[in-house]
């Protein structure tokens, strides 16, 4: 065989992969790439989602006081406490402490927001915000460790078709500025080509450090054949979650302040993000503070720790600094996470993070696109093809349908209704099924549909947050209140670009729709013309005229 | 700085794909003479090196890169969806952006 051949067989062979794996698992890509895209933004979605919750900012040191006296209150025979100091993106204050001895039933932790200002609990509606997105993104809404593995599978498949896809669209570079819009396939190839080729270091990024994270579960071996267990591992990668034993004899908690300044001066100026006390009020109560994961890119996952000692206040010996390994996954897996993104680099991670999904949307649609032009003669395409159009509707517009029904449930389920936050859940799976069930019935014209339904959703949610909160556009841009502003401003963008894709694809029908008319046109006219002949044919004149040479 | 380094980082673009036949030919009508072609990719690639210095200038190479990254895709975004309805005007924008560059660094 020629070396040319082999090449092309190669090519042939990867091309195969790309189209196969992008299909099998596209669906889910799809969903993973959006709401992680959506999950950058996870702290300001759910400030969208409470309103009415307005936490003040105060000096991280008088947040801590607040918090060690809420927790004084409510836990003091607790064997662990978190605290989440307020941060910029997230000025409420996030106590867990553990129950001392969880009755059967009740759950391990307890958790409230505080005002870090007033030390009172937040009273806003209740609704999991922009955790459900963040948690959906690798958990897909199935039980745990189901879900896991699902998102696990997808992004190595995804790292497949990464690969796949550069080697079988090997004109990417002669081709990179190339797009030629307004012809059919050829456009949605030079699309995905473009947003693929573009995105590919962020794609690639992305991928590789999502199984990153997913590491310990995948490939559990590395950890189990140096230590005894993961959770030895782990005691030692993070040591503020280590766990000392009760002495029994009690002390009391020396004040965290001095501590949280002696934190900070180590690490020459950098903030706090988690206060770990555990065994408060023993004498063997230990105080770890973990570094803001914000404040550098390797701090993602495991961020430094400085731990004291909780009775008298002194500082415990310190684990060494990291080494190379542990840098590079950190690096890796941070760039993931994205922590550390100021405004800017976080909407740049945005937008690249929609291309992608945009990446895998036009991939999927693609292979609908290339077989239907082999079966444009048949009267019907077969059911494979039409299987496959209902699932690309249903995933794809269908999940932006239910991104919209979840922020309008946030808005229009009453404040007091018990169990809140899963109705809003319910609200975005029910708004999915339902997209899913009319794909299923209406196929290809589903397209139409749902974008206009997904328009309406988001393109409204300016006038929904208007009609059912005081923050709305008017007050939010003048105020300055940019996480509100944003969301709403965002949001009409993303609605306008569904009503030009329900344009687009309406219109398409209508075309379609024009050409089968046309098309029957042609045929009934033919037929006429047919009958006509054979009319003629029996008449002697017509006999005349075919027996002419 | 970042205006700059997003200005640059589109200029370079600009450069290497009117270094290219077709779409050289797409704005000026022919292919370009070898010598134009050598000297727009060595402009680009030098805007490009450039371009990554101006994003790493505030905060440092780690956060700068990743910027950088994020730009390079935005701006190539940009200039592949300009060039088939209007091929001068992302052209033109390449130049604006990079006499803009200077006047925004400078800021």
């Amino acid at each position: 065989m020629k070396p040319g051949n082999a090449q092309e067989g190669l090519r042939q062979a990867m091309s195969w992969l790309h189209t196969w794996t992008g299909l099998v698992l596209g669906w889910v890509l799809f969903a993973m790439f959006l709401t992680g895209t959506l999950a950058f933004f996870r702290p300001e979605i759910t400030a969208w989602m409470q309103p009415e919750a307005r936490p003040a900012m105060v000096e991280p040191a008088r947040a801590l006081d607040t918090a060690v006296d809420y927790l004084q209150r409510h836990g003091p025979d607790s064997p662990r406490w978190f605290v989440s100091l307020p941060g910029e993106r997230e000025p409420a204050m996030r106590l867990a402490w553990q129950a001392a001895r969880p009755q059967p039933g009740q759950r391990r932790f307890s958790i409230v927001y505080l005002d870090p200002a007033s030390g009172r609990e937040i009273a806003a509606r209740e609704t999991r915000g922009g955790d459900f997105l963040y948690r959906f993104h690798f958990e897909l809404g199935i039980g745990y460790p189901w879900g896991r593995w699902l998102a696990g599978v997808a992004a190595m498949f995804m790292l497949v078709a990464i690969v796949s896809g550069v080697i079988t669209h090997k004109k990417i570079f002669t081709d990179f500025f190339t797009f030629r819009p307004g012809k059919g396939q050829r456009s949605w190839l030079d699309g995905h080509n473009a947003l693929s080729v573009l995105g590919l270091p962020f794609h690639f990024m992305i991928t590789f450090s999502g199984l990153l994270l997913l590491m310990a579960m995948l490939l559990p071996a590395g950890i189990l054949a140096a230590y005894d267990s993961e959770r030895a591992f782990f005691d030692e990668a993070f040591p503020a979650f280590r766990m000392p034993e009760a002495s029994g004899r009690s002390a009391p908690l020396a004040p965290l302040a001095p501590m949280l300044a002696d934190a900070r001066m180590h690490w020459q100026g950098g903030s706090v993000g988690r206060v770990t006390v555990s065994r408060p009020n023993d004498a063997n109560a230990l105080v770890s503070f973990t570094r803001d994961e914000g404040d550098r890119i390797s701090y993602g996952r495991g961020s430094p720790v400085r731990v004291y000692d909780g009775a008298t206040g002194r500082a415990r010996s310190q684990s060494q600094d990291p080494g190379g390994a542990t840098l590079v996954a950190g690096t890796v897996v941070g760039l993931h996470l994205g922590y550390f993104a100021h405004p800017l680099l976080r909407w740049l991670y945005f937008l690249v993070g929609l291309a992608g999904t945009a990446m895998v949307g036009s991939g999927l649609l693609l292979w609908v696109a290339k077989r239907r032009q082999k079966h444009a003669k048949a009267a019907q395409p077969p059911f494979s093809l039409r299987l496959v159009e209902s699932l690309n509707v249903g995933s794809i517009a269908g999940l932006c349908v239910a991104v919209g029904a979840y922020f309008w449930a946030n808005r229009l389920l009453p404040a007091g209704l018990a169990g809140r936050a899963d109705w809003e859940v319910r609200a975005f799976f029910a708004a999915w099924a339902l997209a899913f069930a009319h794909a299923g019935f209406a196929g290809r014209r589903g397209w139409g549909a749902q974008w206009a339904a997904a328009a309406v959703l988001l393109g409204g949610v300016p006038l929904l947050n208007a009609a059912t909160s005081d923050r709305h556009l008017g007050h939010s841009l003048a105020q300055g209140d940019w996480v509100m502003a944003g969301f709403d401003l965002a949001a009409l963008a993303c609605g306008l670009l569904f009503a030009w894709l329900a344009v687009k694809a309406l219109r398409a029908r209508r075309q379609a729709a024009h050409a089968a008319q046309a098309a029957q046109a042609v045929q009934a006219a033919a037929q006429a013309a047919r009958a006509a002949r054979a009319t003629q044919a029996g008449l002697p004149e017509g006999a005349t005229e075919a027996g002419r040479p | 700085m970042t205006a700059a380094a997003f200005c640059l980082t589109y200029a370079a673009l600009a450069a290497l794909c009117l270094a290219m036949d077709r779409h050289h030919a797409d704005v000026f009508g022919d292919d370009p003479p070898p010598r134009r072609r050598l000297a727009l990719r060595v402009a680009g690639w030098a805007l490009l090196g450039l371009s990554l210095w101006a994003a790493a200038a505030p905060r440092g190479w780690a956060y700068g890169s990743t910027q950088w990254t994020g730009m390079l895709a935005l701006d190539g975004l940009l200039l592949i969806v300009l060039l088939p309805y209007a091929p001068r005007a992302a052209v033109g924008l390449g130049v604006l952006c990079l006499a803009a560059a200077p006047l925004l660094a400078a800021l």
